[in-house]
Parts: C-alpha cells; sequence; structure tokens
C-alpha cells in the first residue's frame, strides 16, 4: 500500500511536467491546492489533473458532435446509428468511465482520516480564530499556541478538530483536503507534508462576518527543527523585557487583557482569547490578518473591529500612539 | 387515425381502478425497480449509521449482510427486468418506438420504459455497493 | 330534507354515448352559424375581467404571465446583488460594501434564485404552457393557482425587500445552525417563514399540476403518448413532494428553537446541527433537479420542432426523468462530504452521485439521436438549446469530478463549486429557459420577439457566463473559499477575480437586451403565423388573437404530434367538431379523463375569477409575516381569518351539487357533471397533498431516530417521559375519529343521513379529544430543557394541529349535509375528508408510538 501511493505521489511531477508546464505558473500560490506539498494533497491534484484530462475530451466529444449534427452534416442520417448513439453515448461509455473512477476514488476516500506517527494536534475553531494544541506521543499535557500551524515533515499528523459555537472547517490546501469543525463533536483528519516550507490555511465554512479573515500559516518543518521549536513552546514567557516592552506590560496589565488572554508565566490566565505566550514568534497577527511589524501589532490593538467586523476584542483605541506602541513592542518581544 | 374505427375502447364509468388493476403490473412496474434500488440504499446508509454511529453491530458484518443484500436487489431487478423486457416484445416484434393510439402500443411502452429502468436501477445498484467491497471499517 | 333524496336511486354516472369517435363523426361538419354562436358562448364564459377587476383573473394563461414576469423580476433583483458581490470582490481588500451586508447580499442572492426563481419560474411556465400543451381549457384548480401566486408574490417581496431595510438573513442560503439559530435580529426569521410561506405555495402548485398531467390530458393521448414536457413535469411535481416536505419539517423544527428556544439544533442542550444539514440537503440536491428537469423538457419540446421529426428514445427520456428523480434523493450527502462521516457511508453517495450522470446523459444523446436523424434547422430558440449544452456538459462533467469524494475534501465550499454550480444553472436552467421563452413566446403573447436582439443577447450571455464563471474553476483551485467578503493580495486571485466582475457584467448586458426585447412595446408588430415554428405538439392550435378559452373544443388525439400527423386536427378544434364545443350554461368547463388511456370520465365546472384568493393570500402572508417580528397574536389572528376566508371559497366554489347530472359534451358523447373519490380531480389533489404532509411528518420521526442514533445518551438516563396513559388514550381516540369518519361516509352513501351526521359530530369530538389528550401526555415535559422532551412535543405538537384541522374538516362536513352541498349522492367532501383520515390516523399512531412507546423500549 504505501508503494503505491509514493507511486502516485510520482506519477503527478512527471505528468505535470509534460501535460502542464505553461499552467504551472498559474497554479503556484500558498493555497493553492495544485502546488502539492504534502503527500495528500498531491494524490489529490493527481486525480484532478486526470479528471481533467478526461473531462476535455468528453466536453470535445459532446459539443464537437453537436457542432457537426447541426452545422456540417444537417441532412437526416440513419436512425440506426441514432439508437446506437444513445445506448453507447449514454449508458455503455459512462458505465466504464464512471465505474473505473468510482474505483480510484473509492480507494483513495479513507486515506486522510489514516492513523498517524505519534503527534496529535487539537483545533478548535472559534469566531474567529484557531485555538490550538500540540500533544507529542505520550504527552499528559499540551503545549498551548493559537493561530499557526507547524507540522513535521515527512510524518503524518493527526488533527482532532471541533468548534466552540458554530462550524468552521480546517483546511490547508497545500497540504491535503478539508475537514469540518462541529460545536459537540469531534472530527478527525490526518496530514503528512512532504516538503518543509510555509503555506497558508483558511476556514472554507462560513462562520459569521469575519469568515473571511480565518486563515492561519502552517509551517512544515524538518522533523528535528519542529520537535527543538516544540520544546521551546513548551516553556513560559520570556522575562527579559526591553524597557518599552516593561511599559507595555503594564499596560497589558492595567488594560484587563489578561481576562482574555493567557501568558503563560504572568499573572495572565484568561482563555476567551488566543494564548500570547509566544505570540512573538508568530509569521501573522489576528489569524492570518496581518503582517507582524510594528505597525501591524499597533493596527491591530487600536482598529481591532475595522480589522476583523464583529470580533469579540474591543479595540483599544483610547491608547495613546506611545502607549499603544508599548504594548507592541510588549507583544510582539513574547517569542 | 387508423384506430378510431375501433369502438370496442369504450369508457366505463370505474375508469381509474379498471386501468389501473389492468394494468398495475405494468404501470407500477415502471417504479419497482427504481424502489428496489431505493430500499437497497436506505439500508445501506442506515445500517451502517446504526454500526458506525450507535455500535449496535460490528462493521465487518453489516458489510457483509449489505453485499448479500446487493446480490439479491440485483436478482431481483434482473427479474424484474426479464418481466418487462418480456412485456416490451421487442425480441419478438423488433419494434422499438410505440407511439401508437392503442392499448398494445400503451402497453409496450410502458414494459420499455420498466426495462430501462432496471437497467439504470442495476447500474444504482452495482455501483452503491462497490464501497461495501471497496472501503473497510467505520473510519 | 336529504332523506327523502337518499330514496332516490343514485344517478347514473357513466360516460355514455360513442367512444372514440369514428372518422364518419369527425368528417361531419358543423353549422357555421352554431359555430358562431358556440363561441360567443364560450367566449363569455372565459372572459377575462376588464379594468381594476383584471387582477380577480385566475385563468391560467393570465396568473402564468404573472407568475414568469414576477419571478423574471425576483431574479433580476437576485442578479443585481450578484453584480454587487462581484464588485465587492473585484479587488484584493475591498470596502466597498460591509462584511455583513456582503453576507446578506450572498444568502439572499442564492435564496432568490433557488427559491424565488427557478422552482416558481417552473411552476410559472408550467402553469402557462401545460393545459395547451394538452388541449385543457385550464388547469383543474385554477383558484389554487392564483392563491399562489398571490402568496408568492407577498412572500417573495417580503424576502427581498428586508435588505433595503438592512435586516435580510446572512447566514447563507442553507442556514447552517448553529449559526443561523444564534443570529441577532429577525434575518434568520424571515428566511424561514417568508420562504416557508412559498414552499407551500410551492406545494399548491406541484399539487396542481400533477393532478393536470394526470386528469386533465385530452381524450385519446395515454401515457405512451403525452408531450414529454407532460411527463417532466409528473416526475418533478412528484419530486417536489417528496423534497420539500423535509424542509419545511426542518424549518418547523428551525423556527421552533428561534421562537420558543427548543434545542434541536443546539449541542450543549443534546441537538445536533448535523440534523439540519440532513433535512436542508435532502431537499436541497432533489431540488437541483427540480430545477434542472423542466428545463431539458422545454429542450424536448423545441429539438423534435427543430429537427422536423418525431423525438428519437421517447422511452428513454421518460425513463431519465423517472430515473433522476429517484436517484437525486440519494445524493445528498455529497454535500456534506466534509463533515466527517465514516467513510463507507460517504461511499455510498459518492457512487449514487455518479450514477445519475447516466440518466442525465442518455437525455442529452437522446436528443443528439434526434438532431442525428432529423434535417436541423438552426432557429433562435436552439442557438440557446446549443449554449445550454455546451455550458451544461462543463458543469455536468465538473460535477463528476466532485462526486469524487476525495477530491470535494480539496475544492469543497471553494469557488470551484460556484463556477459548478453556475454552469448546471446557466446551462440546465437559464439557457434553456430563454430558450421556452423564445420560442413559446408567439402563443405566449401572440408576438414574435426579435431574432437581432436575440443573438446580440445570447452571445453576450454565453461569452460574459463563461469569462465570468470558467476562471472561477482555477480560483477556488488556488484556494480561494466561498462566501469571504474579501481577500488578502498576493495568493493569485486578484486577477481571476477582477476578470469574473468583467465577464459578470457583459452577462448583466446580455440580459438587459433579453429583457428590452421582452418588455418592448410591439404593438405595431404583424401578427404572427398560428404556428411560426411548424411544430406538432398541441399548443400550436392556440387561438390568434388571443381567445382565453383555452382551446375551441378539446380534440380527441392519437399520436404523439397531432398537428403533424392528424391532418384536419386543427381546423375540427376551430369549427368546434370535437369535445366541449360550447358553454351552454355560461360556466367555465374542462374534461376530466382517465389516468392512463384518458378516456373521457367527468365535466369538470372549474373556477372563476374571484377576490377571495387575494383575501386568503393577504391573510395567510400576516400569519407568517407578524411572527418574524416576534407579534405572534396577530399572527394567529390572521391565521384564524385566512382559515375562514379558505372554508368560505371552498364552500362557495368546490364539490358543489350540479344543476343537472350529466351533459351532452359533443359528439353524441355524455358525461356526468359531478363525481366523487377517485373519479375526482379533488380526491386526487387531497391525495398528492396529504403524500407531502406525511413525507414532512416522516422527516421529524427520522429527527427522533436519528437523535438516537447520534447520541449515546438519547433519552437521557431519567428523563421524564410522556404519560402513557394520555397517549394511550390519545391513539385510541384518535382511531376512533377515524373509524366514525368512514362510518359517516358509508352511512351518508346508503342515505343513512341522519346517522351519517352523528358520525361526523362524533368524528370532531374523537379527534379534539385525541389532539387534547397527547397535549397533555407532553404538558409536563420542559421542552427547552433538552433535546429529547423538545423532539416529542414537536411531534405532539405536529399531530395537534392535524387534530384542529380534522376537526374543521368534520365540522365542514356536518355543516355541508345540514345545507344541502353533502348528500347521499354528492359526497366528494366526505371522501376527501376521509382519506385525509386514512393518513391522518397513520401518522397519529406512529406519532404515538414514538411518543410513549419508542423512548421506553430503546
Amino acid at each position: 500500500m504505501p508503494r503505491s501511493k509514493a507511486r502516485a505521489a510520482a506519477r503527478p511531477k512527471a505528468l505535470s511536467a509534460a501535460l502542464t508546464l505553461p499552467l504551472l505558473a498559474g497554479c503556484e500560490g500558498a493555497q493553492s491546492a495544485l502546488a502539492p506539498a504534502g503527500e495528500d494533497a498531491a494524490v489529490l491534484a493527481t486525480l484532478f489533473w486526470v479528471m481533467l484530462s478526461g473531462a476535455v475530451v468528453l466536453f470535445l466529444a459532446m459539443n464537437g458532435l453537436f457542432f457537426y449534427l447541426t452545422r456540417i452534416r444537417v441532412q437526416a442520417q440513419s436512425e440506426t446509428v441514432a439508437r446506437w448513439l444513445i445506448v453507447g453515448g449514454g449508458i455503455v461509455l459512462p458505465f466504464v468511465v464512471i465505474s473505473a473512477l468510482l474505483v480510484w476514488g473509492l480507494s483513495i476516500l479513507p486515506d486522510h482520516r489514516q492513523a498517524g506517527d505519534g503527534l496529535r494536534i487539537r483545533v478548535t475553531g472559534e469566531q474567529w480564530w484557531w485555538r490550538v494544541e500540540y500533544w507529542p506521543e505520550g504527552a499528559t499535557e499540551p503545549v498551548i499556541s493559537a493561530n499557526e500551524i507547524r507540522l513535521p515533515a515527512g510524518q503524518r499528523t493527526e488533527l482532532i478538530l471541533d468548534s466552540a459555537h458554530v462550524i468552521h472547517s480546517f483546511w490547508i490546501p497545500a497540504l491535503g483536503g478539508k475537514m469540518d469543525m462541529f460545536p459537540g463533536r469531534e472530527t478527525f483528519l490526518s496530514l503528512r507534508p512532504t516538503q518543509p516550507g510555509t503555506y497558508r490555511g483558511q476556514c472554507a465554512e462560513f462562520c459569521g462576518a469575519s469568515h473571511a479573515w480565518m486563515a492561519f500559516e502552517a509551517h512544515v518543518m524538518a522533523p528535528e527543527a519542529f520537535d527543538d521549536w516544540l520544546a521551546a513552546q513548551a516553556g513560559p514567557a520570556q522575562t527579559a523585557l526591553s524597557d518599552a516592552a516593561r511599559r507595555g506590560a503594564g499596560i497589558f496589565t492595567r488594560e484587563g487583557c489578561g481576562a482574555c488572554h493567557t501568558i503563560r508565566g504572568t499573572e495572565h490566565i484568561g482563555v476567551v482569547g488566543p494564548d500570547l505566550t509566544r505570540v512573538g514568534s508568530r509569521t501573522t497577527l489576528g489569524a492570518g490578518r496581518l503582517g507582524v511589524s510594528l505597525d501591524a501589532y499597533r493596527a491591530w490593538i487600536t482598529h481591532t473591529g475595522d480589522l476583523k467586523p464583529e470580533v469579540e476584542m474591543p479595540a483599544y483605541d483610547h491608547l495613546s500612539e506611545a502607549e499603544a506602541t508599548d504594548l507592541a513592542q510588549y507583544l510582539r518581544g513574547l517569542e | 387515425m387508423n384506430d378510431e374505427s375501433n369502438t370496442s375502447d369504450r369508457p366505463r364509468e370505474d375508469e381509474d381502478r379498471h386501468a389501473f388493476a389492468a394494468e398495475a403490473h405494468s404501470l407500477w412496474r415502471i417504479t419497482f425497480a427504481p424502489t428496489v434500488w431505493a430500499l437497497h440504499f436506505v439500508l445501506c446508509y442506515g445500517l451502517v449509521s446504526l454500526s458506525c454511529a450507535k455500535e449496535l453491530i460490528p462493521i465487518a458484518t453489516v458489510q457483509a449482510v449489505l453485499t448479500a443484500l446487493s446480490l439479491l436487489a440485483l436478482a431481483i431487478i434482473a427479474w424484474l427486468g426479464f418481466r418487462s423486457l418480456r412485456q416490451w416484445r421487442v425480441l419478438v416484434t423488433g419494434q422499438l418506438e410505440h407511439p401508437e393510439g392503442t392499448p398494445e402500443s400503451r402497453h409496450r411502452f410502458l414494459g420499455h420504459a420498466a426495462f430501462l429502468l432496471s437497467v439504470i436501477s442495476a447500474i444504482g445498484v452495482i455501483f452503491v455497493s462497490m464501497p461495501l467491497i471497496l472501503i473497510g471499517g467505520c473510519q | 330534507m336529504s332523506a327523502d333524496k337518499a330514496a332516490l336511486p343514485p344517478p347514473d354516472r357513466r360516460p355514455l354515448g360513442p367512444y372514440p369517435p369514428t372518422p364518419e363523426m369527425l368528417a361531419e361538419p358543423v353549422p357555421e352559424a352554431l359555430q358562431r354562436a358556440q363561441a360567443d358562448r364560450l367566449r363569455a364564459a372565459w372572459r377575462t375581467p376588464k379594468g381594476w377587476r383584471y387582477w380577480t383573473a385566475v385563468n391560467n394563461t393570465e396568473v402564468g404571465k404573472w407568475y414568469c414576469l414576477t419571478a423574471l423580476a425576483f431574479m433580476l433583483c437576485a442578479g443585481v446583488m450578484a453584480l454587487i458581490i462581484r464588485l465587492q470582490l473585484a479587488v484584493p481588500d475591498n470596502d466597498l460594501v460591509s462584511s455583513d451586508r456582503f453576507s446578506q447580499l450572498f444568502t439572499l442572492h442564492g435564496s432568490a434564485m433557488m427559491f424565488l426563481f427557478a422552482v416558481p419560474m417552473f411552476e410559472a411556465i408550467s402553469i402557462l404552457l401545460l393545459p395547451g400543451m394538452l388541449g385543457a381549457r385550464d388547469m383543474p384548480f385554477p383558484r389554487l393557482s392564483a392563491f399562489g401566486y398571490w402568496c408568492f408574490l407577498i412572500g417573495g417581496t417580503f424576502v427581498l425587500v428586508s435588505i433595503l431595510f438592512d435586516i435580510a438573513p446572512r447566514a447563507g442560503w442553507f442556514m447552517y445552525p448553529p449559526l443561523a439559530t444564534q443570529d441577532e435580529g429577525p434575518g434568520s426569521d424571515i428566511w424561514l417563514l417568508g420562504l416557508s410561506f412559498i414552499e407551500i405555495a410551492s406545494i399548491a402548485a406541484a399539487v396542481e399540476l400533477i393532478v393536470g398531467a394526470l386528469k386533465c390530458r385530452p381524450p385519446g393521448m395515454r401515457v405512451n403518448m403525452m408531450p414529454l414536457y407532460a411527463w417532466y413535469v409528473l416526475v418533478v411535481g412528484g419530486m417536489i413532494l417528496f423534497a420539500f416536505p423535509p424542509l419545511i419539517a426542518g424549518d418547523f423544527l428551525f423556527e421552533l428553537e428561534r421562537s420558543l428556544d427548543w434545542p434541536f439544533f443546539d449541542p450543549t442542550r443534546g441537538g445536533d446541527p448535523m440534523l439540519w444539514q440532513h433535512l436542508f440537503w435532502i431537499f436541497g440536491h432533489p431540488e437541483v433537479y427540480i430545477v434542472f428537469l423542466p428545463s431539458i423538457a422545454i429542450a424536448a419540446m423545441v429539438i423534435p420542432t427543430v429537427a422536423r421529426r418525431p423525438i428519437v428514445g421517447y422511452s428513454w427520456i421518460v425513463l431519465s426523468a423517472v430515473g433522476v428523480g429517484f436517484l437525486s434523493f440519494g445524493l445528498w450527502v455529497h454535500h456534506m462530504f466534509t463533515t466527517g462521516l465514516p467513510s463507507i457511508s460517504l461511499g455510498f453517495f459518492s457512487a449514487a452521485s455518479q450514477a445519475v450522470v447516466i440518466p442525465t446523459g442518455i437525455q442529452l444523446f437522446a436528443f443528439l439521436a434526434t438532431l442525428l436523424v432529423g434535417r436541423v434547422t438552426m432557429n433562435l430558440p436552439m442557438l440557446w438549446i446549443a449554449g445550454a449544452l455546451a455550458v451544461f456538459t462543463l458543469g455536468g462533467l465538473t460535477g463528476v469530478m466532485l462526486a469524487i469524494a476525495p477530491f470535494d475534501f480539496q475544492v469543497h465550499d471553494t469557488y470551484f463549486i460556484v463556477a459548478h454550480l453556475h454552469y448546471t444553472l446557466f446551462g440546465g436552467m437559464i439557457f434553456p429557459v430563454i430558450a421556452g421563452v423564445y420560442y413559446f413566446f408567439p402563443f405566449i403573447s401572440k408576438k414574435m420577439l426579435s431574432e437581432r436582439l436575440g443573438r446580440w443577447s445570447f452571445w453576450l450571455i454565453f461569452t460574459g457566463f463563461n469569462i465570468c464563471f470558467l476562471p472561477m474553476h482555477l480560483t477556488g483551485l488556488l484556494g480561494m473559499p466561498r462566501r469571504i467578503y474579501t481577500y488578502p493580495t498576493g495568493l493569485g486571485w486578484d486577477w481571476l477575480n477582477l476578470i469574473s466582475t468583467v465577464g459578470a457584467f457583459i452577462i448583466a448586458a446580455g440580459f438587459l437586451v433579453f429583457v428590452w426585447d421582452l418588455l418592448r412595446p410591439k404593438g405595431k408588430q404583424p401578427q404572427p403565423p398560428r404556428n411560426p415554428w411548424q411544430a406538432g405538439t398541441l399548443e400550436w392550435s392556440h387561438d390568434i388573437p388571443e381567445e382565453a378559452w383555452g382551446v375551441r373544443s378539446i380534440p380527441h388525439v392519437t399520436t404523439r404530434y397531432p398537428l403533424w400527423e392528424q391532418p384536419g386536427i386543427l381546423e375540427r378544434m376551430d369549427a368546434g367538431r370535437y369535445y366541449l364545443p360550447d358553454a351552454e350554461e355560461g360556466r367555465r368547463e374542462t374534461l376530466i379523463t382517465s389516468v392512463i388511456d384518458a378516456r373521457p370520465l367527468q365535466v369538470q365546472r372549474v373556477t372563476g375569477p374571484s377576490w377571495i384568493t387575494h383575501v386568503a393570500a393577504a391573510f395567510t402572508g400576516g400569519c407568517f409575516i407578524f411572527p418574524t417580528f416576534g407579534y405572534y397574536w396577530p399572527a394567529v389572528v390572521c391565521g384564524v381569518f385566512a382559515g375562514m376566508a379558505i372554508l368560505y371559497w371552498l364552500w362557495t366554489a368546490t364539490a358543489r351539487p350540479p344543476e343537472a347530472e350529466r351533459k351532452d359534451v359533443g359528439l353524441g358523447l355524455s358525461l356526468p357533471t359531478y363525481v366523487s373519490g377517485p373519479d375526482s380531480v379533488g380526491w386526487w389533489a387531497m391525495w398528492i397533498t396529504m403524500l407531502g404532509d406525511a413525507t414532512a411528518f416522516a422527516s421529524i420521526i427520522f429527527g427522533f431516530f436519528f437523535y438516537w442514533t447520534a447520541q449515546d445518551d438519547f433519552p437521557p438516563d431519567g428523563a421524564l417521559h410522556a404519560g402513557a396513559g394520555e397517549t394511550a388514550l390519545a391513539a385510541l381516540a384518535l382511531a376512533a375519529a377515524w373509524g366514525l369518519v368512514l362510518l359517516a361516509r358509508r352511512w351518508n352513501r346508503h342515505g343513512a343521513v341522519t346517522a351519517a351526521r352523528l358520525a361526523l359530530a362524533g368524528a370532531a369530538l374523537t379527534a379534539a379529544t385525541g389532539g387534547g389528550a397527547l397535549a397533555l401526555a407532553v404538558w409536563p415535559l420542559d421542552p427547552t430543557s433538552h433535546v429529547y422532551p423538545a423532539v416529542i412535543c414537536a411531534i405532539a405538537l405536529w399531530i395537534c394541529v392535524h387534530a384542529a384541522l380534522a376537526v374543521v374538516m368534520h365540522l365542514y362536513c356536518l355543516a355541508g349535509s345540514f345545507a344541502g352541498k353533502l348528500t347521499p349522492h354528492h359526497d366528494a367532501d366526505l371522501c376527501n375528508v376521509a382519506l385525509f383520515s386514512h393518513f391522518f390516523v397513520l401518522s397519529s399512531l406512529v406519532a404515538c408510538a414514538v411518543i410513549g412507546l419508542a423512548p421506553r423500549l430503546i
């Protein structure tokens, strides 16, 4: 089974190189299902290219026949041919084509839920961000993060998905298919990324006003690098702070940010919003909404609702520019 | 036009009931084969749900039972198809279209339609049975 | 007084006289003077009201036209919403509309296109065309069509206007809970109640169309000779009956959650959002075929005309329609491939989704085969059909891809789906419908549309469509999800979206040309020929200038294409040689024939212009619209008035004993004017309606077992059950009510009128007792606490409402008996009520078993 899968994963490269070189440029993109970086996505991309080729042939045949009959040979022709056309085109051809396609499709259908190699990640959909827990094999308590997924390359990771309030859908197109996230019910997905890199994921099920801004980045890392990163993530937040950051920490406490956010190693243990212990190490802000420049942090703190409609976090627009900068410095420094 | 001289075609009081009774075996037969498909489909979906969601029956048992049921459904559809093929009488008459305004033409038309629906239903049952063989377990 | 009548022998209701007519009878000329006199009387009976009374018209040609134009107007509104959506998405990070407004726009765009355009358009076109194709004078229940239309107008306007007040529904056209149930503001209620109201109107239209296709065919038109359009109407009508009720049941549960906080879809109290997805898509997928099949039916009318020969593979097309009708109910989970159901279950639906390709393909190949054997003359309608074929095959092929579940895991809820569904709906609905408009326009308005404008609009819409939607396949594969109000730059989506927006405006330009062509004044245009395309089916026997009578006389049909294959038929129809050429009593009448062989059975008096339909529709509207804003008492008052209006309408206009028991319908044939039971159209309508009602009830029962399957603790340990004694009493009383109705029918028929009245009164009493007992049984439960008591109470509520209906029906019959409307020989009302009782007793017993027994056993 694994060998056949490896072959299936190898085929698209040869195939796409031959057939679709000019198209390839248009298929790239951090969120593209046609630029696969994992085993699951690669199989599905092959499936697509094969089906597309078949569809193009059938489309041309059907419409070509129509054109021929209405524009080129308009005079009446044999009724026997017509009846065989119905039997051949209506029953025999689709039966054969579809049977073959079904055998292929059904045989790979359960693959996206096959067992993983040890690491499990629990992702909970919130409006509109992602609560993330890493459970390495044998762990008794998770490493908590948010709005970013990191995966070891070459290993199959299991994702346990659920949701807090409404239905979301977890999807990293470059790595594999999507899976819905329900409140009150767990769903399950496993992914085996192959190429280290950064890919974009996004919620695919309409979940309210800021559905458009519920995204995240998925970083596929070499396994050793991943292990190091996970070990570093587990500890409490950084305490060596610059002056500005120290002022920012004060503002964080004064404004009551800790009622919603946790920063491990401090008194802030809120669980309403994303865990900020290592927010500075992430590559996006506000679940894929913004980059991580100082300006982005400031904008997020002071214009939250404008950037993300109906978001629960209030905009701290009463902060002076200096205060906002200090707070941003503090958070940005939490690496 | 040619049948307008046929005056034996008199209307009767309880027309519908008679028409249904006389033709019940062919009018309703149109829907028999797809109904077998539908029952087969509902059983497949229902039993698998009971097995995977409610865990009442082991999935392997369900798959075996359903595979057997698929064969049974195919056999019933084949039998229905055979009967409607006889009603269609194409092998005897060689006639493929039944546009005439006669009871016989209508009778054979219904046979033809029922036969074709058996073919479609058989394909439906075959397709729906494929997951039973190709996919194992509840995953 | 009725007791005296009972002594009389029952009237002879057999058709008498020669049938079918001989060639000699048909060859006999009708005197000119008689022809003129008959035509004048017919014209008077069918005259369309003038002035402001025009709006009381119920004739299928008028109602059909209003229906089509209203659906078109709603479609254009939804189209404008689409343009705003496209403008917003033209460039990344756009802020033309807010996120909230955008959600309202796409929710309403989808809902309006589906519920206010696609399905009603089928009903509208069918109401307009079907009687013509069948050589009937009208639909069997003209006032029902009119009532349905006014409901549609009120409900549709209400739903659409909500966006002007910024309170439109905004949780997507699929209204997934918990997002939709938790949504603040009236949006979700507007969707639920407004569209439930229209769904009920749709079911009414389906009932009417099924009865029309089964019972109003011209004499001699056996099932193997029906125009293919009528076959499709039958299949689609049947699909509506089984597809809409699950959604209505879902709406019922949903609204109970919204208004009364019964937690059907709330996971914190045992509810399950998945139940809604199941109920919605059991409706939603057949819906796609409900939209698609009628358009194929239009193609099946156009193609033989273009090919100048009968369709090849008539039986094949019938088989495909019936086959698609069945298979389309096994596909619904392909909208739920990513919900985490077991792979093997997904496999079943994946396979069934592929199986439906085969009958769909057969239809297309039958059309190609017809073109192959015919001598094709391309005309404007055919150009649109050609466009439909090109667009639909592409949509169908992407459909085959999507039915492979693993591929769907990638593209589900992306722009690939948006592209796919628009390809199927434009190719499977918009293009064929416009082809139909060009083809049937001379029949509908007795004018021609412009060839030049038609070509302009075709090429604009066709190219615009492909520019707009072809790139979306790639947009989706590049990862763009649906329903996002904006997107960041840098993901490769920017230029694709811009191209799509440009395409959308080209489509809009094409529609402008089309609508202008449709609505521009055509007063000076010369009259078109009567049969401009030289078609072979009966609708082209229409009169120019227009006559409201439908057909001058109802022909005897012996071929599939009477105008091609029955020489002289047109002249004889015009001369009044065939059936019902006259209206001696000045009443509107049409012929009822048998289901399979279309032998004439009865002369049906059909209803004429009236305001009662408006009154009934307005109050029904109030009953659905007031609760949206939480005004429950006005809603109840409206409901009562609506009920009274409908009762008045039924009492004054349906199943009245006729002044003469039979009449001569021409060609020596004499038919009864009153029948009851399975011979009557009313009985069929009741049967079909109850089938839909039973489906809705079954959906709620499915809900009960769904919760049981999906949850470990259903019913929860130690939960309070419904009272066993009361439930048993309810079952007994409701069964007794059923027995009494059957006895009443029997006694009434045998002349024992007093006994029948007593039985009816008893039936009313026992039905009320049964409903009351069931209400008492569930009274102690708290439906807001958990889904178990909630679903039990919902089932009980359903039965209680039906018990109340049953009481009204029994009292109606009782009143009819006293007023002489219901007599031993005129018992259609009682037969219909008995039929209702059969269904009601079945559902009552199932309900009592589920409420009282099941929880104690499982």
